[in-house]
């Protein structure tokens, strides 16, 4: 009776779906992808997360941009004509800005009557301007911050007036004419042309600022490659990019790393972009719905949800044989990154005890930590750099991170509590999920190994950072991704003046270390950097601030009609450069 | 004196009645039977230790062992021995609630229905303020205040379920103190406090036990939402946990901790249910049919 | 009767404050500090200052108290801290998919209830009453949490006759979305409805008139549809009623797990990212629907049952 009534209900409702019809139908050239985190906003000011820096990148463009094809990653020209002149001191850039630019049509231009205007330098001023502006509350003010000569004052000077005062000049940032940019640095940097190609450094156009206010986020008016349909769209589900009838002259690069000619990915070379028509992105905030979209063929790509790992891969990495016969394509490769956990050094119980943290690091078993929560897709971290930047020594054996009860034992021992006897409970740090809740237990496990016992804290996100950023607490599990491809990235994490609330979670502090920190800031990528960078790790493998956890490595899935995808983890506009083969999705 | 007869009527009647009832008997010993459980779990007397490896990682249910009978959980721990613990983090959080939420909803029912006029209409003001937010936010919002861990999932519980006793408590206290016994005994000089608890109290203590049933099986589903929403037990294998653990395992097979975990429940809320309307009609003329 | 009205109308006022109080005590004074994570990961102590200062968070209390009345009877909630939109947009957003998932669920629901609860009243102590309490029980002691992964792993996930999780809006598009929660939401809440329904029915037909009638000799379906069904209308009504507020909230579970995009996911968000100015939004609408559709019952209630007097 029940029940009968329930199925009844269920067919109408089937029934009902079953006659659902689309409003208009889709360009043919439509490349789905996944995303897999409410966006927070399209203001590149604002684009502080990876997921958010990816869609931004669609309508906006900065300066300089990674090669798509090349590795190690290199920089190349966006919307500057050519990499910047330098001067003989390393302080002054030059850039040249390419001609012709328009930024997306918009009812923000007034003066056109809704057509985009050109690009000048000038743009740029505005938008690192904007991004110095303490009212925009922009997350990327470390790339200017101490670094671009007058921009502190002129900050300073907004924060005082209650209101920052665009039309004063910043004698760092000049327009010598409508196309030429110099930029002046306080020091040299060799971090500074990877700070603009962050989209923090995305140009912004005055206009639009000013017409959407507030909700500048949700209407993104660039230069770029992609359009948003600001009426389909929802940044909570669905964002829909169409194809910017009016962006720039962009060619698909014509040469690329060794092997890229054999996988196919030069074909294009030398193509118009963008080489779609449209780009719907779908947030999956569940990994599983996104698995199976892309299991029916309509995602594009798609990453491998950890509990799916065993259904598409075999115990060799490698696909299993009904992925090989659809042609799905694997993509690898080392994500620029680290897990840690941190072992807060301005308490003082780790503070003056290198032989406790020591002994910690030793209980872990980094083996079992790849194989219960990565799938055997990460590589144990022996130090602070991720493979694939310069710094990163792959012989390199940190002797705290062999899981060893024995020797964790006797240096829990030389720590001055044998057997963890007289040791506080550790205040340990983590966040409300699933996950971490596992990996929580997995430490408390760990410790229990040799007699160490924790007290967990449970936070949401919010609660965590604050936890964290207050110095409260005495051990949390974290994760650093590389900013831009320089070791640097890594190991600004140790610097003291990067304490807390700085990126310096653990706040570290040793002498020794900044003083080579500093001098390898004065240098410039070469044998001579990397050396001094290697002499840095040593210090931190026997300080071990960090228990080193691992370095992920990224598996993502492609459907055999998506053409020219290659996993690159800097460049978040590298959707431009994908096509997908009509004849063959039939 | 009278009252005194009659309650020792309603209570041995029910006693019959439950016995008589093979069924309801079956609940009532289920019930005990967990709560058996609970206390030995409690006192290390089963089921220890719970967090030591006993196997693989995810290991299926097997006969093999009884460490294994349920399987095993991501670390290779006895699924069975997390779901007794479950046990006992489900009945200690359904009596402390209990404990909690009796006491205020008693008092504060009693004293608006003995009392009348403005401690009424405060009583009144403030469970009807607090039944006008809904359960779940104010559950949610005490979470955070108390900081998370059992102590807060305790007064979270217990603070936002006192109300439908006071209701009823206030409700019955209104029509007792007009009786004749109360009036005698008031003529006789008993003070305000004794009229209540000599007199009136034991006359309406069987909406306390009919309500304790319905406490304790909102209680164990409020913790099952709590942990599921990260603001409930911490570092202890409650249900909510291990259900909110399945989230990750069920597509890849593993559902041998989702099932555990719901079967105890399932079991012990539907005991209660059972038993608690057997109570009911056993206790409450009004709704017998 | 228009004194007792206006007199629960004026009733509204101290619950209104009453509200107001205790969820400004709870979400506000310990909402917990949302500057570090928006600032961003390489912040300043500076940085998070000005940031404190744009959220008014270093005002005193009783100004922010103000400043959260002026919030209710403007129905401007400010901005979220997690996404930074306008909150009564983000509400207005929601309320979208959540009725679309809920009003559906609702009413079949009620109804499949109500007619099962009838039959079963009917035949009373017969096997068909027996079952039926039966499966309600049952229905109603598995954990809802439960039904939801059994649900989205067997029928979504193993023979794919839904889709797992997601949400299109627009009228047909949405509904093979909501098509599976609907249904989940029918199985939990069927139990308890039913039994509530079902004794509103008996009570009424214990009642002495519909005794007399039957005395009279009035055939037992006559008694039952015509008396009977009418007068225990009354109690089901009111509990239909008060309902209605809560299916703005969702369900809250279901959303989260299915993936729509309403207020029960927004809600789940806010409490995962800490965002007091959602969760302390979400909660005084909701109080002050309930709050409203209490009065609108009890007015309801006075007009149609006249024996109902003040108190």
């Amino acid at each position: 009776m029940n029940f009968r009534k329930v199925s009844c209900l269920v067919i109408i409702l089937i029934g009902l779906s079953a006659c659902s019809s689309k409003k208009e139908k889709e360009p043919e050239n439509t490349l789905h992808i996944a995303t897999l985190e409410k966006i927070k906003g399209l203001d590149p000011a604002m684009a502080g997360d990876l997921y958010s820096g990816d869609e931004v990148a669609r309508a906006y463009e900065g300066l300089l941009q990674y090669h798509y094809l090349k590795r190690p990653y290199t920089l190349v020209p966006m919307l500057a004509e050519a990499m910047p002149a330098v001067s003989e001191d390393r302080k002054t850039l030059t850039f040249k800005i390419r001609k012709g630019v328009l930024f997306q049509d918009d009812p923000c231009f007034k003066e056109t009557n809704g057509k985009g205007r050109e690009l000048v330098a000038e743009d740029f001023i505005y938008t690192f301007k904007r991004v110095a502006d303490s009212k925009t509350l922009s997350e990327g003010w470390w790339i200017f911050d101490s670094r671009v000569v007058g921009l502190n004052e002129w900050r300073d000077e907004g924060i005082k007036a209650g209101k920052a005062d665009y039309a004063k000049a910043v004698e760092g940032l000049k327009a010598e004419d409508k196309y030429t940019l110099k930029i002046k640095l306080k020091e040299p940097s060799s971090q500074f042309l990877y700070y603009l190609a962050m989209t923090f450094a995305y140009v912004v156009p005055h206009e639009a600022v000013e017409m959407y206010k507030d909700d500048f986020r949700r209407n993104p008016v660039g230069t770029g490659p992609f359009v948003f349909d600001r009426k389909e769209s929802n940044l909570n589900s669905k964002l829909i990019w169409n194809k910017n009838p009016t962006f720039r002259k962009d060619f698909y690069p014509s040469e690329g790393a060794p092997g890229d000619k054999e996988l196919g990915l030069l074909v294009d070379a030398g193509k118009q972009l963008p080489l779609t028509d449209r780009l719907v992105v779908t947030v999956f905030v569940e990994p599983q719905p996104m698995w199976l979209n892309f299991m029916t063929g309509k995602l594009e790509i798609s990453g491998i949800p950890k509990d799916n790992f065993d259904q598409a891969l075999g115990a060799d990495k490698k696909l299993h044989p009904e992925f090989e016969q659809k042609k799905i394509m694997l993509h690898k490769e080392p994500e620029l990154d680290i897990t840690h956990e941190s072992f807060n050094m301005s308490d003082p119980l780790f503070a003056k005890n290198k032989f406790l943290r020591q002994a910690l690091s030793m209980a872990m078993n980094s083996a079992q930590v790849v194989d219960l929560f990565y799938n055997g897709r990460a590589i144990a971290a022996q130090g602070p750099i991720p493979p694939g930047l310069a710094g990163y020594d792959p012989a390199l054996k940190n002797p705290y991170r062999e899981f060893n009860i024995e020797k964790a034992k006797e240096l829990l021992k030389k720590a001055g509590y044998p057997n963890g006897e007289g040791l506080p409970v550790i205040e340990y740090n983590t966040l409300s999920s699933s996950t971490y809740r596992q990996i929580t237990e997995f430490v408390e496990k760990s410790f229990g190994l040799i007699g160490v016992k924790i007290k967990v804290n449970t936070y949401t996100w919010p609660e965590f950072i604050a936890a964290l950023k207050n110095k409260k607490g005495q051990m949390w599990g974290y994760a650093w991704v590389a900013d831009y491809p320089d070791a640097e990235n890594f190991l600004q994490l140790f610097y003291s003046k990067n304490v807390s609330p700085g990126p310096n979670d653990s706040n570290y502090s040793n002498p020794e270390y900044d003083k080579l920190y500093e001098s390898s800031l004065k240098l410039t990528d070469g044998p001579q950097r990397t050396a001094l960078y290697q002499k840095m790790v040593k210090i931190l493998v026997d300080d071990a601030p960090w228990i080193w956890a691992v370095h992920r490595i990224k598996f993502t899935l492609s459907q055999p009609w998506t053409k020219n995808y290659k996993l690159n983890q800097l460049e978040h506009s590298m959707m431009k450069y994908l096509r997908v083969d009509t004849a063959l999705k039939k | 004196m009278s009252a005194f007869i009659k309650g020792r009527n309603l209570w041995s009647d029910a006693w019959i009645r439950i016995t008589k009832d093979r069924f309801a008997l079956l609940c009532f010993i289920t019930i005990v039977g967990y709560g058996l459980v609970a206390i030995l779990a409690k006192f290390g007397m089963i089921a220890m230790p719970w967090d030591v490896t006993v196997g693989g990682s995810y290991q299926a249910p097997s006969l093999a062992d009884h460490h294994l009978w349920l399987g095993t959980d991501l670390f290779g721990r006895s699924v069975l021995y997390k779901v007794i613990h479950g046990t006992r983090i489900a009945m200690s959080v359904g009596l402390m609630t209990s404990i909690i939420a009796i006491p205020i909803g008693m008092t504060l029912g009693a004293l608006a229905g003995y009392f009348g006029g403005w401690i009424d209409d405060l009583v009144v003001w403030f469970y009807t303020t607090l039944t006008s937010i809904p359960n779940i936010m104010l559950l949610i919002a005490i979470a955070y205040v108390m900081g998370r861990g059992i102590t807060s999932v305790y007064i979270a519980i217990g603070a936002t379920s006192w109300v439908g006793l006071a209701r009823v408590i206030r409700a019955e206290v209104m029509k007792h103190k007009e009786r004749d016994y109360v009036l005698a005994a008031s003529s006789l000089g008993a003070s305000h406090s004794s009229r209540i608890f000599k007199h009136i109290m034991p006359n309406v203590f069987h909406q306390v036990i009919l309500n304790f049933t319905m406490q304790f099986q909102t209680a164990i589903r409020s913790e099952v939402i709590l942990s599921y929403l990260g603001l409930g037990v911490q570092g202890q294998p409650s249900w909510g946990v291990m259900i909110d653990d399945a989230k990750l395992e069920l597509s890849r097979q593993v559902w041998w901790q989702l099932t555990g975990a719901t079967l105890a429940m399932f079991i012990l809320i539907l005991a209660l249910n059972i038993f608690g309307d057997t109570l009911r009609d056993a206790l409450d003329p009004k709704v017998k049919t | 009767m228009f004194a007792y009205i206006l007199k629960r109308i004026l009733y509204t006022i101290p619950i209104l404050f009453g509200v107001s109080l205790i969820v400004f005590v709870l979400f506000h004074l310990v909402g917990g500090d949302p500057t570090y994570q928006m600032v961003g990961k390489h912040s300043k102590a500076e940085q998070i200052a000005q940031l404190r200062h744009e959220l008014g968070l270093d005002q005193s209390l009783p100004m922010q108290y103000l400043h959260y009345v002026k919030q209710i009877v403007t129905f401007d909630y400010g901005r979220s801290y997690a996404t930074k939109q306008p909150i009564g947009e983000m509400i207005s957003r929601g309320a979208g998919p959540s009725l679309i998932l809920a009003i559906p669920a609702f009413i079949i629901t009620t109804i499949a209830a109500l007619l099962i609860a009838l039959v079963s009243a009917y035949y009373r102590g017969r096997f068909i009453d027996k079952f039926v309490l039966i499966s309600c029980v049952i229905g109603m002691s598995a954990p809802s949490l439960a039904y939801i992964l059994f649900g989205q792993y067997v029928l979504a996930y193993k023979f794919g006759i839904f889709p797992i999780s997601g949400f299109e809006a627009g009228f047909p598009e949405a509904l093979s979305y909501v098509a599976m929660p609907a249904f989940i939401w029918l199985v939990v809440s069927m139990g308890a409805d039913v039994r509530f329904f079902r004794n509103a029915i008996l009570e009424e037909t214990n009642q002495d008139y519909v005794r007399t009638a039957r005395s009279k000799g009035l055939e037992e379906k006559v008694v039952y549809f015509k008396h009977v069904l009418k007068n225990s209308m009354i109690p089901i009504v009111t509990y239909v009623v008060i309902e209605i507020p809560f299916l703005l909230l969702g369900a809250f579970l279901l959303e989260s797990f299915f993936g729509i995009p309403g207020l029960g996911s927004m809600t789940i968000d806010a409490i995962n990212s800490s965002d007091f100015p959602v969760l302390k939004a979400m909660t005084t609408v909701n109080s002050i629907l309930f709050i409203l559709g209490t009065l609108a019952t009890d007015i309801l209630y006075t007009l149609v049952d006249p024996r109902v007097s003040f108190k």
